[in-house]
């Protein structure tokens, strides 16, 4: 029929006066750029996972699945890795569901001040965690251990460097993920719910296991499928405090094949690529549990949010809080602060010797203040770059009509249910096999730190594009406004609170990076945080925790400033 | 069907073919006398949902237009199809002759070069701006030079009575207020063409007719050409030259306010706009043109009515406003159309009084004023004109 044909010839060419714009373009480029960064490393993983040949050899010489296969021969780790994981599940949930509850449905003093401080130690990264709880509770001469043969113990009463050690570094980290997740569902419950709990005579304690517990059990039920994945994936716990008693798990595994000699590229390849598959399953799981939740405690009328008075019960729930607070912050960060200042690390103050070598050889010594200035420098243009990178990005999946919106937004997304180390292992495969001479330059890093932190900026600044009422810009068109125009005079003046925020998250993210740069460093391009990896494999506690506080009080500063700057915004919009 | 083909006639704009629509678009002579805003064969779709279904209308030069209907009727998607921000899937929009959408050649003007003006039901006020920044960002975009930005903005402003908050942030306004900056915004850059997505919906109700009559003479003192959407028909009838009822995508009746209320094409209408009493029944064989007609109701009653269109003979329905409907005692009044009933129920709403009246069809809803005063009980004869009586189309 020939008014088929019309309509086709139509359709093409309103598809190219659609992709011949401005618009257009950057939507093509934009597009290409980031699927091709996210896709391409997993592929090469992908592909090597099945090498059985020379693990060093690119093209693979022969391809099968026995790495696949040798999996079952490493049970013992894929054990250990589960057991670490369920463990710190089980804490990192209910410390979460625990203070989610006390902080946002009860009546206890100062509950924003503990909020925030709640959220400290995920700023604070595993990594100083596990370093702080070594020196606490490490095996032998640890404070913990001194001040329990100080009091006339015998013998060594703590060990760090066990699973139930690593899981417990990683269940104050995970607490605060738990928290973050339950306690919005928590807030965004109709206390009328409880509250007619109560007047039908059930007691407090009845009401929170008989209505608030399963009202929030969606919430709970995905954070814990949330933690438990991306305790999959964590590593450098793992690796400070299980690597000194050759306690491996899946992440350390493939560190050490990666490491060792020859260097076993596929078979840690298949093992990371099976961690993804299953992160990837997990992850997927949780958005459906957490999309299905969402309908059943928000209700459409408008409530204000009350908080259960629970009369003297009130101040054992608030010291609880603090409890947690003095074990996920105030004692770690006082244990390497100590230490920091020492010649010889140690709890008795009498033995001390108090000194500044420690700042000074960290801050002059040649190849840290490179790493620490690598790390801030990669922190600043990665952020800089990368937030520009993602409004474009974000303005287009949720603002455009272009096709392929959908799948794109995915794309992007996947990096997440990567861990961060298997992405390194791939990104270092990959860009070693190609003609494109960055490997071992900051610029593999700088790539693949926008590329793992995709889904942190493109979530933060989704939430602010999201809020733009959609005829701000619209109106902007109507008025005459170009594209580019209307960006640049309405969109980013809007986003201005979402850009500064999606700016310091990346720039914190980047600066305790510490999964990907141990794999993408080269000799000149050392970061910090493996740096500090290093130094404690091979240099003194105390030197380390110097090097330790430094990057967290870069983190910290910028943290600081991320408060001020949303507080003052949202102060702002107040009036 | 019967009305759409007569409504078609009443726009002066009968459809055209590509060709000699192509020739009208040539001739800047006939331009100036055609219609402003031409939308034929219109159709949205948002995924599988068909918001708007093969709708054709034609607005004059400075004339009023209201699409009324309720919320998802496609009234939305039209207004916004015309601006650009929706893409059609198949139709044509033009202005002023020129081809702005035609699905069939992949041609479709970007927004922003259709030299529209719009006011969105959000007023759309950009909180980073102050209020004169806001009203002068269309001539800025137009790179017109600061004088004469000045000297619009303050035009703009002053006839929106804003002057004096021109260098006042604009997230510190009240909703009227912000309502006025955004008409002062629209009216700045002088375009031809205004549209207005239900701009009166977030105001309360005494400064919502407070702007009707701004609004009125505003349209009029510019001699703009409109397209208003509402789903509001008080303030449809009272701001526009004539209103185009829709429903479910589809036009309903096109027609002046007085048209639409007088004579309601189909139930629909009859019962979305105003407010009616639809009776049951059937149109009497005889009843073949258009004009007087004799319906027979429940319980052998006949009444006298009137049809706009040719009766099929299938029609089973009449439409009576409730305003239309007098109440006498027993006796005293006589004529065409009057019934015995009985008084069931009296609610005084102030303005008015509603009577529920009992009556051989079931039950009469009859808006009086408050002067007309019946007791509950009493029995009383309701009479309705013939030409209030209006036959439904089936």
């Amino acid at each position: 029929m020939p008014a088929q044909g019309v309509g086709l010839s139509a359709r093409l060419r309103q598809l190219w006066g659609r992709l011949a714009s401005v618009q257009g373009v950057t939507t093509a480029v934009v597009f290409i750029g980031c699927g091709t960064l996210v896709l391409y490393p997993i592929l090469f993983l992908l592909l090597e996972s099945f090498n059985t040949g020379d693990p060093v050899a690119f093209p693979p010489e022969r391809l099968g699945l026995g790495n696949y296969r040798d999996l079952a021969l490493d049970l013992h780790i894929v054990g250990n890795t589960v057991l670490v994981a369920s463990l710190a599940t089980i804490m990192a949930v209910s410390f979460g569901f625990l203070l989610a509850w006390i902080l946002s449905r009860t009546d206890v003093p100062g509950r924003r001040l503990l909020e925030r401080l709640i959220e400290l130690p995920y700023y604070m990264t595993p990594l100083v965690g596990a370093l702080a709880w070594s020196i606490l509770a490490g095996p032998k001469n640890s404070f913990l251990n001194q001040l329990w043969r100080a009091t006339g113990g015998q013998g060594d009463l703590f060990n760090s460097n066990t699973a139930f050690g690593i899981a417990w570094v990683m269940a104050f980290f995970e607490g605060t993920v738990a928290f973050m997740i339950i306690s919005p569902a928590m807030k965004s419950m109709d206390p009328a719910l409880e509250e007619s709990s109560r007047i039908l005579g059930r007691s407090k304690l009845q009401t929170m296991l008989g209505i608030t517990l399963p009202l929030v059990a969606p919430a709970v039920l995905g954070s814990a499928v949330f933690v438990f994945a991306e305790m999959l994936g964590s590593f450098a716990a793992a690796l400070v405090l299980g690597l000194p008693a050759r306690f491996y798990v899946i992440t350390t595994a493939i560190f050490e094949s990666t490491f060792s000699y020859p260097p076993e590229y596929a078979r840690a390849a298949a093992m990371g690529f099976a961690l993804f598959g299953v992160m990837f399953v997990m992850f997927s799981f949780y958005r459906r549990i957490v999309s299905r939740g969402v309908h059943t405690t928000i209700t459409g009328t408008a409530f204000r949010p009350r908080a259960m008075a629970m009369g003297r019960w009130r101040w054992m729930l608030v010291a609880a809080c603090w409890v947690y607070v003095f074990l996920a912050v105030v004692l770690p960060l006082a244990a390497l602060l100590l230490t920091s200042f020492q010649r010889f690390a140690t709890v008795m103050v009498r033995e001390s010797v108090f000194t500044l070598a420690n700042y000074r050889t960290a801050l002059q010594l040649g190849p840290i203040r490179i790493a620490l200035m690598n790390s801030i420098f990669l922190g600043v243009s990665v952020a800089t770059v990368g937030v520009l990178i993602m409004t474009l990005l974000v303005w287009i999946i949720y603002r455009s009509s272009v096709p392929g919106r959908g799948p794109i937004e995915y794309l992007i997304m996947f990096p997440q249910a990567v861990p961060r180390m298997v992405f390194g292992l791939a990104m270092l495969w990959a860009w070693l096999n190609i003609p494109v001479p960055i490997y071992g330059t900051l610029w593999l890093l700088a790539l693949a730190y926008f590329t793992v932190l995709l889904p942190l900026g493109v979530r933060t600044l989704a939430v602010v594009v999201l809020q733009i009422d959609r005829s701000l810009e619209e109106c902007a068109r109507m008025c005459g406004a170009s594209w580019a125009y209307q960006l640049r005079t309405v969109t980013v003046p809007l986003l201005r609170p979402g850009i500064i925020a999606a700016w310091l998250l990346i720039f914190m993210a980047s600066v305790r990076e510490v999964g990907a740069s141990i794999f993408l460093m080269g000799p000149n391009s050392k970061v910090i945080g493996p740096a500090i990896i290093s130094s404690w494999m091979s240099s003194g506690t105390e030197l380390t925790a110097a090097m330790a506080l430094i990057q967290t009080a870069t983190v910290l500063i910028a943290l600081v400033i991320l408060l001020r700057s949303v507080s003052m915004i949202s102060g702002e919009s107040q009036w | 069907m019967v009305s759409r083909s007569s409504l078609a006639s009443a726009d002066h704009s009968p459809q055209m073919d590509q060709a000699a629509a192509e020739d009208l678009a040539g001739a800047p002579a006939q331009r100036d006398d055609g219609p402003r805003i031409e939308v034929s064969q219109l159709v949205v779709r948002y995924g599988d949902t068909v918001a708007v279904n093969d709708v054709s209308f034609s607005v004059r030069r400075g004339e009023q237009l209201a699409l009324l209907g309720p919320s998802g009727c496609g009234k939305t998607a039209i207004l916004r199809a015309i601006a650009g921000l929706e893409r059609p899937a198949s139709g044509t929009i033009r202005i002023d002759g020129e081809l702005m959408h035609s699905s069939a050649d992949g041609i479709d003007v970007l927004a922003e070069q259709r030299g529209i003006s719009m006011v969105f039901q959000s007023y759309a006020i950009w909180p980073h701006m102050s209020v004169f920044d806001n009203v002068v960002y269309g001539l800025r975009v137009r790179g017109l030079d600061p004088a004469t930005v000045a000297e619009k903005g303050d035009w703009a402003l002053d006839l929106m009575h804003m002057r004096e908050y021109a260098q006042r942030s604009a997230s510190k306004l009240s909703g009227g207020q912000q309502q006025r900056v955004a008409l002062a915004r629209a009216i700045a850059f002088s375009p031809n063409v205004m549209l207005f997505d239900n701009p009166l919906s977030n105001l309360d109700a005494r400064l919502r007719v407070e702007m009707r009559v701004e609004l009125r003479e505003l349209q009029q003192s510019l001699d703009l050409t409109s397209v208003y959407v509402t789903h509001d028909q008080e303030e449809a009838f009272a701001i526009s030259d004539r209103v185009v009822v829709m429903n479910k995508g589809r036009i309903e009746q096109t027609g002046t306010p007085e048209e639409i209320y007088n004579q309601p094409c189909n139930r629909f209408v009859a019962a979305f706009v105003g407010a009616a009493n639809l009776i049951a029944g059937r149109v009497q064989k005889d009843s073949r043109e258009p004009g007087r007609i004799v319906f027979e109701m429940a319980g052998g009653i006949l009444l006298q009515g009137h049809a706009q269109h040719a009766p099929q003979g299938d029609e089973t329905q009449v439409a009576v406003r409730t305003a239309h409907v007098t109440l006498a005692a027993p006796g005293v009044a006589d004529g065409p159309n009057a019934v015995a009933g009985r008084i069931r129920r009296r609610l005084f709403h102030g303005d008015f009084i509603q009577y529920l009246v009992d009556w051989p069809a079931g039950e009469l809803v009859v808006r009086r004023p408050p002067t007309d005063v019946f007791e509950e009980g009493a029995g009383v004869v309701v009479s309705f004109a013939p030409e209030h009586c209006i036959l439904l189309e089936s």
